[in-house]
C-alpha cells in the first residue's frame, strides 16, 4: 500500500498494518492466522492501564535540537515534558552538544473544553516562536482537543505564513489508537512532510533510526571501516540534518517497530534503501544486518573482513559463556520489535523461550511484507507460546506463576518490578544497543548470569510483599478477559 | 484560559487524586480515561517525587478502561462497567476509585449510576466525577478529601480527646511525604496525641472513616484543603488550625507544638519537656559543625508549603540571606497569596527577599538569571542547569526531582532540619 505523505494525519498501526494487542496462542498460529487473513486480534472487557500514542510522539520529536513541541491539552498530557527535557539535555551534555528544545503545555481548562481554545493557541505559537526562536515547531493535538474538534490543522496552516521555521501539526487524540507504537509513526510522518527536503546530492551517510544513540561512538567507529558516517535520528540530530536525511546511502535501525514508517517513507519518496534484514541483536542478527549494509553500499569484502577479524575476537567467549546458560528458562514482555529480535537471540545463546508476551502485534510492516523477525523464527526455531497484551501486568504476572521460569526480561521497567515483586529475577532491557553486536551481546549474557546467580533481593522482597492479585486470578486461564472481535 | 507553561510542573486532577490514592492502604484506583492516561499521571505525579512508586497498585498494574474511538462515540459505561467488575475479581483491594479522564467527562458517561449498581451489592466503589481538564494536581488532592467527607467519612463515630488529623502533606508529590508525615507524628505522639496521616504506616480507609472522631485538624499547609476544613467542622463537627507552611527547624517546630498545645489544652508541663529535650537535641548537633557551611545568599523555588518552612529555617534558624522566593504552584485566591506573603516576610532579615508567584519555567529561569547576588539555589530537578550555568551552588529538594531517590528523608521538623543542613553540606 503507497503511505500517504501528502495528508496531516495517518492512519493508526491498526487500520494501516493490521496491527492487534489481543492473542493468546503460539508462535505458529499466530503467523498462520496472519498469513491467512483470519487473525482478528481480541478486545479485553477488563484491562489495565495502557499507554497512548503522545508519549512516542512527542518523546521522539522533543528529542530533536532546539525545536519546540507544543502539547495542546491539561496539564496531565505534557508533565512527562519535564522528564523528557531533563534526559535529552543530559544526552547531550554527554555529547558535548547544547539541545535548546522546549517542552510546552498549553494547561487547557474546563472552559476551553467548552468554547475552545483555538486562538489561544494560535497566540501560544506565535509567542512561542518569539521566545525560544526555534528550528522547528510541533503542534500535538490531545484527547480533549480531539473530541471538542479542536481544528489543529487550520491553526498551523494560517500560522505557516506568519512564522518562517518548519511546523507541524501532530495528531495524538490518545484514545485513535490502542497501539502507543502508532506515534512513532506520527512523529515520522510530520519529519518526512514538514522537514526533510529533496535530494540534491548523495551524501555517505547511513540514517540510524535508534532512541538515545548510547553506542554512538562504537557505531561511528564500526561505520568508519565502510567509509560511512552514520546520522542518528531523532535524539540530539539536528533540523538541519533530518533536512538532508533523503540524500543518505541507507536507512537502518535499533528497532523494527520504530524505524518501519521512516525507513519505508524514505525509500517510497527518494529512493533511499531501508534494510529490511532482523535485527542487529544477538551475533546472527548483527552478521544478517551488516551483511545487507554491506551489499547496500558495495562494500561487501570490508564487511566480511570486519566480520572475520570481530569473530576470531568474540565467538570463543560467547561459546563459553552459553555452556552456563544452557536450558535456562525465560519469559519475555516486550515491544513487538523486540520481543522476537531476544527471543531469537535468547535462543542463540540457548535458552529456551517459554513465553514471549509482546505489547502489540503488527501483522505485516509498511511494505505489505511480515516483520522479519517473525519470519526468522518460523524458519529457524522450535515454536513457544505467544500472548499480545498492551502490557497488561495481571496477565504476565499470571504466565510467571503458571510457568515459573528462570528470568523474566522486559523492555519497560514497570513491567520488571512487578515481576521481582513477585520473586522473579528481572532484566530490564532499558538501553536499545544492550544486545548490539558481539560485544554487547557477551555482556548482555554476562548480565543474565548475573542476575540468575544472585537472587536474594527477589527471594526476600517477596516474601514482605503483598501482591495487589487475588489468588482466584492466579488459577485463571489468560484469555479470560479476552473477547473475539466480531 | 489555555497559556503558555514551559516544563508544567503540576498535573492535572487525575494526576493528583492517582497520587493520593497511591499512598492509602490497597485502595485501588480504575481510571475511565484514555489508554495513556493513567501512564502520565503515574509518571507525572509518583514518577518525580523522589523515585519511588507507590506500593500496592501503580502504573502498569493499574486497571483503566482505555477508551478508545468506541467508546467516544457510543459512551463508555459498559466498558466501564465490565472494568469494575473485572478489577474487583484481580484486584484483592479494600476499596475502588472511579476517576474520570477527559474523554468520559467530555461525552458525559454517567459514572456515578454505573458505580451505584455496585454500591446497591455493597461493594466499596466510589465515584471520583471530576474530570482531567478542571484543575491540576492540587485541586486533585483536594477532590479526593471531597470524596472522603462525601462518601467515607461515618459519622457516628465516638469523639476522640487525643485523636487528631495530619493533613496538607500531598502523598507523591512532596518528595520527602512519607518522612515529613513520620517526623511529625513522633512529635504529636510524644505529646500524647494519636495522629491520623491516613497514608503511612498502612493506614487507610479505616483511619478515614474515623476521621470525624479527631478532636482537631492539623492543616499544614498554608493554602490547601480550605473548602475540606469548613465541611468537617460542620459536617462533623472537627476544627482545623492550619499551620502556615511546614514547620522545619527548632523555631517553628516549637511554635507549631505550642499551637498545638494551646488549642488541645495539652499539659503544658509536658509540652515544655518536649520541647527542651528536642531543641537540645537539634543544638547539640548544630554546636558540632559550626562555620562548615558558608553564609550564603539564597533562593527557593518550588510549592508553598516546602518553600515557606525551608525559607524561614534558613533565615531565621541559619541566619542565611533570603534574596528570591518563587512559589511554582497555580494559586488563584489573592488571600492565599497575602498569607504566603506574610508568612515570608515575618522572618529575620535585612532586607525582605522578593516573592514571585510563578509556574512557567521560562520566566522563572529568567528571574534566576537576572539575580546575580544568589549564591545558593534550592529548587527542583529543573532549576540544575540554570545553577550550573550561574555557577553557584544548587540543592534539589522540591518536586519534581528525577535524579535523586527518597524513601523516609524528611526535612520537616526538628530532626528533619538536621537532615536539610546536611544536604546543603552534601552538595557544595
Amino acid at each position: 500500500m503507497a503511505m500517504q505523505l501528502d495528508i496531516s494525519d495517518i492512519g493508526t498501526r491498526e487500520n494501516r498494518l493490521g496491527s492487534i494487542t489481543g492473542y493468546v496462542g503460539d508462535l505458529k498460529d499466530l503467523a498462520n492466522q496472519s498469513n491467512c487473513g483470519s487473525l482478528k486480534g481480541g478486545v479485553r472487557c477488563f484491562s489495565q492501564s495502557s499507554t497512548c500514542l503522545s508519549g512516542c510522539a512527542l518523546g521522539q520529536l522533543s528529542g530533536i535540537r532546539d525545536v519546540a513541541v507544543i502539547h495542546h491539552g491539561p496539564a496531565g498530557c505534557s508533565v512527562t515534558g519535564a522528564q523528557i527535557y531533563t534526559v535529552t539535555k543530559q544526552v547531550a551534555k554527554k555529547r558535548g552538544v547544547v539541545n535548546n528544545t522546549v517542552y510546552i503545555g498549553t494547561d487547557m481548562s474546563e472552559e476551553d473544553t467548552i468554547f475552545g481554545a483555538g486562538d489561544s493557541l494560535h497566540d501560544i505559537v506565535v509567542e512561542t516562536n518569539r521566545r525560544y526562536k526555534p528550528k522547528a515547531i510541533f503542534v500535538s493535538s490531545s484527547c480533549a482537543t480531539g473530541i471538542i474538534g479542536e481544528d489543529i490543522d487550520s491553526i498551523v496552516a494560517e500560522l505557516k505564513d506568519e512564522i518562517d521555521v518548519p511546523i507541524a501539526a501532530i495528531h495524538c487524540e490518545g484514545f485513535k489508537s490502542r497501539i502507543w507504537a502508532s506515534g512513532f509513526d506520527l512523529s515520522d510522518h510530520a519529519v518526512l512532510t514538514t522537514i526533510v527536503k529533496e535530494p540534491k546530492q548523495k551524501r555517505n551517510k547511513i540514517n540510524f533510526k535508534n532512541f538515545y544513540e548510547s553506542a554512538r561512538d562504537d557505531i561511528i567507529a564500526l561505520f568508519k571501516n565502510f567509509d560511512v558516517e552514520p546520522v542518528f535520528l531523532y535524539a540530539n540530530a539536528t533540523v538541519e540534518e533530518l533536512s538532508h536525511i533523503s540524500e543518505s546511502l541507507a536507512t537502518v535501525c535499533i528497532c523494527g517497530t520504530l524505524g518501519n514508517y521512516l525507513g519505508n517513507g524514505l525509500e517510497e519518496k527518494y529512493g533511499v534503501p531501508y534494510i529490511r534484514t532482523i535485527n542487529p541483536l544477538g551475533v546472527v542478527g548483527f552478521e544478517t544486518w551488516l551483511r545487507e549494509i554491506g551489499k547496500t553500499i558495495h562494500k561487501e569484502t570490508e564487511v566480511e573482513q570486519y566480520i572475520q577479524a570481530e569473530r576470531i575476537k568474540y565467538l570463543p567467549q560467547i561459546e563459553e559463556v552459553k555452556k552456563e546458560l544452557k536450558g535456562l528458562r525465560a519469559v519475555l514482555g516486550m515491544g513487538p520489535g523486540y520481543t522476537f529480535e531476544v527471543s531469537r537471540v535468547l535462543q542463540e545463546l540457548g535458552m529456551e523461550v517459554v513465553w514471549a508476551a509482546a505489547w502489540h502485534y503488527d501483522k505485516r510492516y509498511e511494505n505489505g511484507e511480515i516483520p522479519p523477525a517473525m519470519d526468522y523464527l518460523l524458519k529457524n526455531t522450535p515454536n513457544f507460546e505467544v500472548s499480545v497484551a498492551d502490557q497488561q501486568n495481571f496477565e504476565i504476572l499470571n504466565i510467571l506463576n503458571t510457568y515459573k521460569p528462570d528470568l523474566y526480561l522486559s523492555r519497560h521497567p514497570g513491567s520488571t518490578v512487578w515481576a521481582i515483586k513477585q520473586g522473579y529475577p528481572a532484566v530490564y532491557v532499558a538501553d536499545e544497543y544492550m544486545i548490539f553486536g558481539y560485544k554487547r551481546t557477551l555482556e548482555f549474557a554476562h548480565t543474565v548470569l548475573d542476575t540468575i546467580r544472585n537472587r536474594s533481593f527477589e527471594k526476600n522482597l517477596a516474601k514482605m510483599v503483598k501482591l495487589p492479585y487475588t489468588d482466584w486470578w492466579y488459577k485463571q486461564k489468560l484469555d479470560l478477559f479476552l473477547e473475539k472481535t466480531k | 484560559m489555555s497559556k503558555v507553561t514551559e516544563n508544567p510542573r503540576g498535573n492535572c486532577v487525575l494526576g493528583g487524586i492517582n497520587a493520593v490514592l497511591g499512598a492509602i492502604d490497597r485502595a485501588c484506583p480504575i481510571f475511565h480515561a484514555g489508554p495513556g492516561c493513567c501512564m502520565q499521571t503515574s509518571a507525572g505525579e509518583s514518577g518525580q517525587a523522589g523515585g519511588k512508586t507507590p506500593f500496592f497498585v501503580s502504573s502498569v498494574s493499574i486497571p483503566s478502561s482505555n477508551m478508545l474511538e468506541k467508546e467516544v462515540v457510543f459512551g463508555g459505561e459498559d466498558k466501564l462497567r465490565s472494568t469494575i467488575q473485572g478489577a474487583i475479581e484481580v484486584i484483592d483491594a479494600k476499596a475502588y476509585f472511579v476517576l474520570t479522564g477527559c474523554t468520559a467527562g467530555i461525552i458525559g458517561d454517567d459514572i456515578v449510576s454505573v458505580v451505584d449498581e455496585f454500591r446497591a451489592k455493597d461493594l466499596p466503589v466510589y465515584a471520583i466525577e471530576t474530570p482531567g481538564f478542571a484543575g491540576n494536581s492540587d485541586y486533585g488532592y483536594e477532590t479526593v478529601f471531597k470524596v472522603f467527607l462525601d462518601q467515607i467519612v461515618e459519622k457516628e463515630r465516638p469523639k476522640q480527646k487525643n485523636l487528631v488529623n495530619l493533613l496538607g502533606i500531598i502523598p507523591n508529590h512532596d518528595p520527602c511525604w512519607s518522612g515529613n508525615f513520620e517526623e511529625l507524628t513522633r512529635i504529636l505522639n510524644k505529646l500524647g496525641l494519636e495522629v491520623n496521616t491516613f497514608f503511612t504506616q498502612h493506614q487507610g480507609m479505616e483511619e478515614i472513616k474515623n476521621s470525624g472522631a479527631a478532636a482537631l485538624n492539623i492543616i499544614v499547609n498554608p493554602w490547601l484543603l480550605k473548602d475540606a476544613a469548613e465541611q468537617y467542622e460542620t459536617d462533623f463537627g472537627v476544627p482545623s488550625l492550619r499551620i502556615v507552611g511546614l514547620p522545619i527547624g527548632a523555631t517553628d517546630t516549637t511554635a507549631f507544638i505550642r499551637q498545638v498545645a494551646v488549642v488541645l489544652e495539652l499539659d503544658t508541663v509536658r509540652v515544655e519537656a518536649v520541647i527542651a529535650e528536642e531543641e537540645e537535641y537539634v543544638y547539640n548537633y548544630l554546636e558540632t559543625a559550626i562555620g562548615v557551611l558558608s553564609w550564603k545568599r539564597f533562593a527557593v523555588v518550588g510549592d508553598s508549603n516546602m518553600a515557606i518552612g525551608l525559607t524561614r529555617y534558613l533565615a531565621n534558624d541559619y541566619s542565611f540571606t533570603p534574596l528570591l522566593i518563587i512559589l511554582t504552584e497555580p494559586m488563584f485566591r489573592e488571600e492565599d497569596k497575602e498569607r504566603i506573603r506574610n508568612r515570608l516576610t515575618s522572618l529575620e532579615y535585612a532586607k525582605a527577599p522578593t516573592i514571585l508567584f510563578e509556574s512557567d519555567q521560562y520566566h522563572i529561569a529568567k528571574a534566576l538569571a537576572e539575580n546575580e547576588e544568589i549564591t545558593l539555589l534550592i529548587g527542583s530537578t529543573n532549576e540544575r542547569e540554570i545553577g550550573l550555568q550561574k555557577d553557584i551552588q544548587c540543592s534539589v529538594i522540591f518536586f519534581p526531582i528525577t535524579d535523586r531517590l527518597i524513601f523516609n528523608r524528611t526535612y520537616a521538623g526538628y530532626r528533619g532540619s538536621l537532615t536539610l543542613t546536611e544536604d546543603l553540606y552534601d552538595n557544595l
